[in-house]
């Protein structure tokens, strides 16, 4: 192991050094091209050598080992290396929840943000409870599509404060239907954040049962909810036209005209006669 | 109406139907003495982002306007959220804004521009217009939705479109008539400023100044340990933010061009880059990339700060003579294309803007295309109507990106 480490040390010292400012201006394509290649030739021990070198940011210099595992998490994404990928991501998931610094965790997430597949998903799920790695993590798992949405979906009941509120917002990214009832409740929550984006979120899953509960929500007094309860309000209803359930649409905005009839809130009501006239159609 | 109530534009215009002559026939003098604007015409305004290009950009917007307030996150201890804010949020409540200039860094550029056109407010940002692709669209799509104006803070278009040789090739490019056989290469060379806006790779974590919200300032971008180099002018430098001199500099070149060649409603069909492998966080150094369109026009950015000069094509533009006699014919029959109309000229009568966020859109989607080939290193085909790559999931990842909560389109 201890060859393997100075062998790769060896071999990416090669790669450029930052000049006086810090940048990398001296830079050869075909110096940093033949490292990464032979790293790759070196195949999971090479990988798990190189991981080796990461450490957290002013206990070291690991430029060049962050440097290279990224040029090789790019190089796993040729079209031709879906095996090669699939077990670099492996090897870089295998490291999570152990003991690396967080900090050295949350870069390996970053570079599978970059190149894991739904192979990745549930070690990426677990690291959803952390403090440290959930942002990441959940950032990677909303990239990688495949397998999100239920990861997600199973780390909301476990999480509170902005670990809940990332989750929440992604399962409106993701559109995961089968949120729809945790979503609905967290309407009601006493964090205005959390309740901002559950309203969005079903807005954009496109949930025609959540009508009446954002409706309500737009109400609100605080000028800042309002508006973008509003926002929520005007997607579900695009959402419903687009999906033909025009009657739920014109609701929506049949509520909204009656409910913004300060001149500040004109644009409002413009867009929901417009709205009512799509619907008519 | 009475002299002393605050008139401002928003309730100007809900009233104007039918009392249109009721402001007219009060004198100036009246309302606001000799030389005085009317404050039926006086927007009530805010600059959220007030480093180096604040000033301009609030005065770029040509209107007269009063700046009620100014937003920024490095205003910590300083804020009163009456005229100094570091919450762009609670400026956005504001019933007497009408209109914001956004000179914050691009990451944040389509997020704020967004939730002030929902709080219908009408927007002047800075360019480069977004961050990354699918900002472009959601920025789009609001603009239309609330109907409210945006213009991008380039406007080479504007005396482009006023030039009879540009007015001619757009003509020609907007008359279809060259279809697949366009010969154009249009190449801009060098004044990229790559190096200069390239960020650091061994940038150690210091102490959060305590007059600035680091939180806020990265906002939809990764919470990054902090160091000065990724605040201030040198933010340029990294991907959690702009994307080097090719976002910086490149909207600036390339949209009036995108007019100018009637490219204002698609996009390249297939880039190319030369260019070193690229940091994870630090925008570097690139050589050219090739961006080619359906109809076989080819745009180019040829840094000249790294590896050979592109010399693939040679730059030619596209002429009259490029077509039939019978097809130049109708190009001179053809009427001018319709003046562009400016951000004041947009606030005042509710017609689009000449920079409106969908072609604004376009030309910063030439900037993210080139630096995504640059970060993948592959030959890209892309779909300008969905506006995703085709065939390469690494660089989709790229053309729509997660943002950190609370922050989302």
């Amino acid at each position: 192991m201890a060859k393997r480490s100075s062998a790769i040390s060896e071999l990416i010292g090669r790669l450029p050094d930052p000049d006086e400012r810090g940048l990398l201006s001296n830079i050869e394509k075909e110096t940093v091209d033949s490292v990464v290649s032979q790293i790759y030739e070196g195949g999971r021990r090479s990988l798990r050598a190189l991981i080796g070198l990461l450490v957290e940011p002013g206990r070291g210099d690991d430029v060049k080992p962050r440097y290279a595992l990224h040029c090789l998490a790019v190089r796993m994404c040729r079209p031709d290396e879906e095996k090669a990928r699939r077990a670099f991501a492996r090897t870089l998931a295998m490291q999570l929840g152990g003991d690396k610094p967080k900090a050295v965790q949350k870069y390996l997430i970053r570079q599978l943000q970059v190149a894991g597949g739904k192979e990745v998903a549930a070690a990426l799920g677990k690291m959803l409870q952390d403090e440290e790695l959930y942002e990441p993590a959940a950032q990677a798992l909303v990239a990688i599509g495949n397998g999100a949405a239920g990861q997600l979906r199973n780390a909301l009941p476990k999480v509170d404060g902005k670990m809940k509120l990332t989750i929440i917002q992604n399962l409106g990214v993701v559109r995961d239907t089968e949120s729809v009832s945790a979503l609905r409740r967290a309407i009601g929550d006493d964090d205005r954040e959390i309740r901002l984006a559950a309203g969005w979120a079903l807005a954009n899953i496109g949930d025609a049962g959540s009508v009446d509960l954002l409706l309500k929500a737009a109400d609100a007094e605080g000028t800042y909810e309002r508006i973008k309860a509003a926002k929520a309000c005007l997607l579900l209803a695009e959402q419903l036209l687009d999906a033909g359930k025009k009657n739920s649409a014109v609701k929506i905005y049949k509520h909204l005209l009656s409910t913004r009839s300060g001149s500040d809130e004109a644009y409002i009501c413009d867009m929901a006669n417009e709205g009512l006239a799509a619907a008519a159609k | 109406m009475p002299k002393t109530e605050k008139v401002t534009r928003r309730h100007f215009i809900k009233g104007s139907i039918g009392a249109a002559t009721a402001f007219t026939i009060v004198p100036r003098h009246v309302l606001g003495g000799p030389n005085q604007t009317p404050p039926s015409e006086t927007f009530g305004a805010a600059l959220i982002g007030c480093g180096g290009r604040g000033n301009g950009t609030f005065n770029a917007m040509g209107l007269e306007a009063k700046k009620l307030a100014i937003c920024d996150v490095k205003f910590v201890g300083r804020e009163d959220n009456k005229t100094i804010y570091t919450d762009f949020r609670r400026v956005l409540e504001r019933k007497d804004i009408d209109v914001v200039a956004i000179a914050t860094p691009p990451h944040w550029h389509a997020l704020i521009s967004i939730a002030a056109m929902e709080a219908g407010k009408d927007v002047l940002c800075e360019k480069p217009m977004t961050r990354f692709i699918a900002e472009g669209r959601a920025v789009a799509e609001a603009e239309k939705r609330y109907k409210r104006i945006f213009q991008v803070g380039t406007f080479g278009r504007f005396g482009r479109s006023r030039d009879p040789r540009s007015i001619e090739i757009h003509k020609i490019m907007a008359s279809g008539l060259l279809k697949n056989n366009c010969k154009g290469v249009h190449i801009k060379s060098g004044g990229l400023k790559v190096k200069q806006w390239s960020g650091m790779v061994n940038a150690q974590p210091q102490p959060i100044p305590k007059s600035l919200d680091w939180d806020m300032y990265c906002g939809p971008s990764p919470l990054r340990p902090y160091h000065p180099h990724r605040h201030g002018g040198t933010h340029r430098g990294y991907w959690d933010y702009e994307g080097g001199g090719l976002a910086d500099m490149g909207q600036h070149h390339y949209d009036p061009v995108q007019w100018v060649y009637a490219k204002d409603n698609t996009s390249p069909v297939e880039i190319e880059a030369y260019a070193p492998p690229a940091h994870q966080e630090a925008c570097g150094m690139w050589g050219w990339v090739e961006l080619k369109y359906a109809d076989g026009m080819t745009f180019v950015f040829d840094s000249t700060e790294w590896g050979e000069p592109y010399n693939r094509k040679q730059a030619r533009e596209v002429l009259l003579t490029d077509l039939s006699e019978e097809d130049q014919k109708k190009i001179k029959e053809m009427p001018d294309p319709e003046p562009l109309v400016s951000f004041a000229e947009a606030v005042k009568t509710r017609k689009r803007a000449g920079g409106n966020a969908d072609v604004a859109n376009r030309s910063a989607t030439l900037l993210h295309l080139a630096n995504i080939a640059i970060r993948t290193g592959r030959k890209l085909q892309y779909d300008p109507v969905k506006e995703r790559v085709i065939g390469d999931e690494e660089a989709n990842r790229l053309v729509n990106q997660p943002m950190r909560a609370p922050w989302h389109l």
